[in-house]
């Protein structure tokens, strides 16, 4: 199978990676890349357990070819934070119990991070659309929704 | 009483960590992308494994050619049944006991046979993914189409197409009897008859099934799966004709099981993989694979007929039952005896009369989910409740409060209900909690309020005599160590462990460390499902730090010079309740008690009540070991031309017991409902003569953040659960009354009633048009 | 499928010069949120991809002429965000907000729904209702300007030929651009495949309706225009009657079918109920 050799720019890392034509983002950034936080919910776009920012803006990887991503950027979960610097978003999933079995959390984040980047004082409708394309079948949003709330009134985001 | 904990120094009162909303222990791992999930692990040189599945839901399989698979490059290993050792199981339910009546057939692979569309015919293992995709193209099936039968009515009539190879499509069936419909029936002043129609559901877990396996440096056949059974190792051993120790299964962090992942997934299929080629192997589940092949909610037909007097008490109850239990048993019996015993759910009835049937089709098989076949039932006796109120004249309320079964009364199974009933107040709180009525915003739309209450056991069935094994030690510098077999699907079933240590221990939560879900290296506790495990293991590794604490304080008696009971573990400290100055750390204790040689690990069994099985001709006997009473209140707004709804509100009230956690019940109460919520209005697997027309979450619609308001959860504490502190369970008693709650609304909305769910806009439409 | 090619084009030129160079089936692909599902479900096997997604001159909304110009490429979410086009479309923009999810709208192109042609494209009632044009180019030079209603001839059909692609979506800007209402039905409140919609566009001349444009989505086996509504719509003053008969003479128009959604006779009564909201909705003040 013929393979490409791409550039992304991982977390503020730049990584190269050999890719093939049919290979998405998302098989990219799981099995090559070790960003195993990405998760893999349907591969089609109906769940969102697979969102990353892609040049700033929140998008489905299992949507997006790898050779798409050549010499873009790409914010995962661990690129928002971790545990020496904790995002306001992950701390605040934390403590409202936002978080159940956990597959859904990181494309949450990510989608909750991309709206706090355009706005950073969202109403509670504006959250729930923001995240209208992240499933989760645990929580039943509500927990969810309030830490998003509460991360934004911390303000630094 | 078995089951119930002794009376504890430290009291609810004081409680640090119980009770509290402490932030759960495996949510900082979750949140910053550490914890691993099955489909998340590698292992150098590892294969991809892929199953071939059924073209057909009825069909002859006359042979099998996987040659051009076979000399596929890369491709490592193909296998059919004939290549595995014991490709037949017969499931004994129970975990070390075989209950006498229901054996269900467990087949890894189809032999002769298929079932239903997507079972499982072969399995390949290749270097990659694409060429284990390639090499299942590759496998040649000969089959007998026939046009099998997808109705259970139509199943359990004589002649009809033999799902099976017994003789009967009729798997089991069970009756109540108490007192006399008849007599009943003529005593009623108003009788409602309807029939009640339930779709099957799919867990849709965010996670599809995953795992991987491999041969360790003993030979010992090892997984590591997303399971909500590390037990299965026992089959899996059966099933490749090695002794059980030979198998290991490691239980990962659980994507969301809700009963899905109770059955055997992709373990069997891995373990014959590595065993073929011994080489480690990953197997994952594509969202569709998943839901053409894993099982489902169980269908019913529900044909009930209640009759009750002029004031509104229920006279009698009869009803029949039929669930599509799809091409194999699993645990069909046993959700039929949970429909069965909860078909007239919490209310005092004199003459009840209850026949239920499960019957095979060829249909994806159903198994447990979430409710165990209560939500069914609770469907249809919550909207005759709501039938008779309206003939009758009676608010909803009303007549409930009027039939509510209380501590002391008895079911129509005999069993007398030994602890508090938590009726009418979880149904009046959560109507006072819907406030003032909305209004509606134009001529199209109608407003409607609706309640439902529900009764779920929580702990396994009392003869299957559960038990729960839990490991509490502290180490030499004073933190605490828990070993539980426990499994966590992400409801807070490890976390809740470390809670009852820490509690007990006198430490932080960040104390503790718990290992969980290893067959080889921690104490089995039994499945995670239903709703045992906060009972189960959580009274197991309460019992067992109960004995560490009661050396700590024999020790630290001698030590400080004062009786135990006068003592209070505290903060990593031992202190003199009364004379607060007097105090030692934990840690002096723990190497006092090191050099002279007291242990200070326990590792404790917790026993569920035994009782003998129930009279199966009568219905008569406990069953379950208690219940948790709960109660939905819905507003809602119908637009009587779309038959669009939308939900103004929302409210779950539930006896909880003593909660542990109270973000971890609220987080059960809130997702709870949302999960029956998408039972009630869009959620239906549709199977058109055996082919699934839902095939991935684009046509299985789930709620999104936009179908959902907020959640109100109302948790009431009664006290009076027999887990750990009092504690009830939760997990699934939050997603039963739910549905009904909605239908009711929507009914007092439109004043016409929908008799099946989902309540999809055509039904709404059709039932305006026909009224 | 193992040898799919994928060529990323960085000017139009270079697309055609790779289509006259290469042999075999080519997908033309941007935002990728149809063609990866199809991949995946077999329902295409293209041998080359030709990346659209590196013509950054393709992604533009503008005033151009008296008319809007929205390049082909731009994303449904910049449709959705552009306040230029809230002003000259709000139809546009509704519709815009209310396709797929989020994420998928940051993906999306206003170029591949058109192409992509599902009957229940979110995009083209409005756009039809504006009166749209498709504007395309193609290898030899011969791209053209399609008026969307002829665009359209089957489900996933479109007139476009093989080396065909379309470049930007035109529409004149409307004299009166608020007089205009979309609505959208679907099972779910945020990915939803639409049930029915309908979008309508008035030119109102006190109670008079001098031009009526109404179009509707999946309750045929493409997006339409329903002329004989719009014929109705446009014999004088617009009264209780006229919104009565014309949500009667759409039932006319449409050929709806029984799915896993819904059944064809609820379609039917939805786009009567859908239009007549639509229409009272414009008479009330319209979108804004």
């Amino acid at each position: 199978m013929k393979t490409y050799l791409i550039e992304i720019t991982l977390n503020g890392e730049k990584r190269k990676v050999e890719v093939t034509t049919r290979e998405t983002l998302l098989d990219v950034l799981r099995n090559k890349l070790d960003a195993t936080e990405v998760k893999n919910g349907c591969g089609k776009g109906d769940c969102g357990s697979c969102a990353v920012i892609l040049d700033g803006k929140a998008v489905n990887s299992c949507l997006t070819l790898a050779l798409q991503a050549n010499g873009k950027e790409v914010v995962t979960l661990k690129g928002i934070g971790n545990e020496e610097k904790p995002h306001p978003l992950q701390k605040s999933f934390v403590e409202h119990g936002a978080i159940q079995c956990g597959f859904c959390t990181a494309g949450m984040v990510v989608s909750a991070k991309a709206l706090l980047d355009q706005n950073p004082r969202p109403s509670r409708d504006e959250i729930r659309e923001a995240i209208s394309g992240n499933l989760c079948r645990c929580t039943g949003y509500k927990k969810i929704v309030d830490a998003i709330q509460d991360a934004a009134l911390e303000g630094k985001s | 009483m078995p089951g119930k904990p002794k009376k504890e120094t430290f009291s609810k009162s004081n409680y640090r960590i119980i009770g509290k909303p402490m932030p759960r222990h495996d949510a900082r791992d979750k949140v910053f992308g550490k914890t691993k999930y099955a489909e998340d692990h590698a292992i150098p040189g590892m294969l991809y494994g892929k199953v071939l599945r059924s073209k057909y839901p009825a069909a002859n399989i006359l042979s099998i050619d996987t040659s051009n698979a076979e000399r596929l490059p890369g491709v490592q290993a193909v296998i059919t049944a004939k290549d595995i050792p014991n490709n037949e199981n017969v499931t004994r339910f129970g975990q070390t006991h075989s209950v006498g009546g229901f054996e269900g057939l467990y087949r890894v692979l189809a032999d002769k046979k298929v079932r239903f569309m997507g079972e499982a015919i072969a399995l390949v293992a290749a270097e990659t993914q694409d060429i284990a995709e390639k090499a299942i193209k590759l496998i040649l099936v000969d089959y007998e189409a026939f046009s099998g039968v997808f109705d259970p009515a139509e199943a359990m009539k004589p002649g009809a197409y033999q799902v099976g190879e017994s003789e009967s499509n009729v798997i089991c069936s069970y009756k109540v009897r108490k007192g006399d419909v008849g007599k009943g029936f003529s005593r009623s002043d108003v009788i409602v008859e309807n029939t009640y129609r339930v779709p099957f559901q799919d867990h849709a877990y965010l996670e599809p099934e995953s795992g991987v396996a491999w041969i360790d440096d003993d030979g010992v056949i090892t997984l590591q799966v997303s399971t909500q059974v590390i037990e299965h190792f026992r089959e899996i051993a059966e099933v490749l004709g090695l002794p059980h120790n030979k198998v290991r299964v490691i239980g990962t962090m659980i994507g969301g099981g809700f009963g899905g992942k109770e059955d055997i997934t992709v373990e069997t299929y891995l373990a014959l993989l590595t065993w073929k080629t011994n080489r480690p192997v990953k197997l994952t589940y594509t969202r569709e694979e998943s839901i053409l092949s894993h099982s489902k909610r169980h269908p019913y037909i529900m044909k009930y007929r209640t009759g009750a007097t002029k004031d509104g008490k229920l006279i009698a109850l009869e009803a029949e039952l039929i669930s599509d239990a799809g091409g194999y048993i699993y645990l069909s019996p046993w959700v039929l005896l949970y429909s069965t015993v909860g078909a007239t759910g919490p209310y005092d009835i004199p003459h009840v009369k209850v026949d239920s049937h499960t019957v095979l089709t060829n249909n994806t098989f159903s198994s447990a989910y979430r409710g165990f076949g209560v939500p069914q039932v609770c469907f249809a006796y919550e909207s005759q409740m709501d039938e008779l109120a309206s003939q009758l004249n009676l608010s909803p309320l009303e007549i409930r409060k009027k039939n509510y079964l209380q501590k002391g009364r008895a079911l129509a199974t005999g069993r007398v209900l030994d602890h508090y009933v938590a009726f009418p107040e979880t149904a009046e709180s959560a109507l006072a909690a819907l406030g003032e009525q909305s209004r509606s915003k134009s001529s199209a739309e109608r407003i409607g309020r609706g309640i439902a209450s529900s009764m779920t056991s929580y702990g396994r069935m009392v003869f299957l005599h559960d038990t729960s094994r839990s490991y509490v030690s502290i180490e030499m510098d004073g933190s605490v160590t828990v070993r539980c077999g426990v499994q966590d699907l992400g409801g807070g079933q490890a976390s809740s462990l470390v809670q009852i240590a820490a509690e007990v221990l006198g430490v932080p939560m960040e104390d503790v460390r718990v290992y969980i879900a290893d067959t080889a290296l921690t104490p089995l506790a039994g499945t995670t499902t239903a709703t045992r495990q906060l009972y189960m293991s959580g009274n197991a590794t309460l019992k067992a730090a109960r004995e560490v604490r009661k050396r700590i304080l024999r020790k630290s008696a001698e030590m400080l010079e004062a009786r135990p009971e006068d003592l209070e573990l505290w903060d990593r400290k031992v202190v003199v309740k009364e004379a607060p100055d007097r105090i030692i750390s934990l840690a002096s204790v723990v190497k006092a008690c090191a050099s002279d040689g007291t242990q200070l690990y326990n590792v404790a069994q917790f026993n569920a009540p035994f009782r003998e099985l129930i009279d199966f001709k009568t219905g008569q006997g406990q069953v379950f070991p208690d219940f948790t009473f709960g109660s939905h209140a819905a507003e809602v707004s119908v637009d009587i031309e779309t038959g669009k709804i939308k939900i103004l509100k929302l409210v779950a009230c539930y006896d909880v017991g003593q909660a542990i956690n109270p973000l971890s019940v609220e987080g059960q109460l809130e997702g709870g409902t949302v999960q029956g919520l998408g039972y009630a209005l869009t959620e239906e697997i549709i199977l058109d003569k055996g082919v699934t027309l839902t095939p991935s979450l684009s046509e299985y619609l789930v709620p999104t953040s936009l179908d959902v308001p907020d959640v109100q959860a109302i948790v009431l504490g009664s006290g009076d659960g027999v887990g750990p502190f009092g504690a009830k369970g939760i997990g699934e008693p939050s997603m039963v009354s739910i549905a009904p709650a909605l239908a009711n609304a929507v009914c007092d909305a439109l004043g016409v009633r929908v008799f099946d769910l989902p309540l999809t806009p055509v039904k709404i439409v059709n039932a305006l048009k026909k009224s | 499928m193992d040898e799919m090619e994928h060529l990323n084009p960085k000017d139009l030129e270079e697309v055609f010069r790779a289509i006259k160079e290469t042999k075999g089936q080519a997908k033309f692909i941007a935002g990728c949120t149809n063609v990866i599902p199809n991949m995946r479900a077999g329902v295409i096997s293209p041998e080359l991809l030709i990346d659209l997604s590196g013509l950054e001159d393709l992604a533009h909304i503008r005033e151009e002429n008296g008319s809007i110009a929205i390049g082909a490429l731009t994303t449904i979410s910049e449709v959705a965000a552009s306040g230029l086009i809230r002003n000259q479309s709000p139809i546009l923009s509704s519709a815009a907000g209310s396709l797929g999810n989020p994420l998928t709208r940051n993906r999306a192109t206003i170029g591949g729904n058109l192409a992509d042609a599902s009957p229940a494209a979110d995009m083209a009632p409005p756009l039809l209702a504006m009166e749209a044009s498709v504007h395309t180019e193609r290898t030899g030079g011969r791209g053209r300007k399609i008026s969307l209603d002829k665009f359209f001839i089957g489900p996933h059909q479109t007139v476009l030929e093989d080396d065909e692609i379309i470049t930007q979506i035109t529409f004149s800007k409307p004299k009166d651009p608020a007089n205009g209402s979309y609505i959208k039905l679907g099972l779910r409140d945020s990915m939803a495949i639409s049930v029915a919609s309908v979008a309508v566009m008035l030119e109102m001349e006190g109670k008079v309706c001098r031009k009526g444009r109404v179009a509707l989505g999946s309750v045929a086996p493409t997006p339409i225009r329903a002329y004989h509504t719009e014929q109705r719509l446009e014999q004088g003053e617009i009264d209780g009657n006229t919104v009565e008969e014309c949500s009667a003479i759409v039932q006319k128009e449409i050929f709806p079918i029984s799915d896993i959604r819904a059944t064809d006779k609820y379609r039917n009564s939805i786009t009567s109920v859908l239009l007549k909201r639509a229409i009272l909705q414009v008479l009330d003040g319209g979108e804004r």
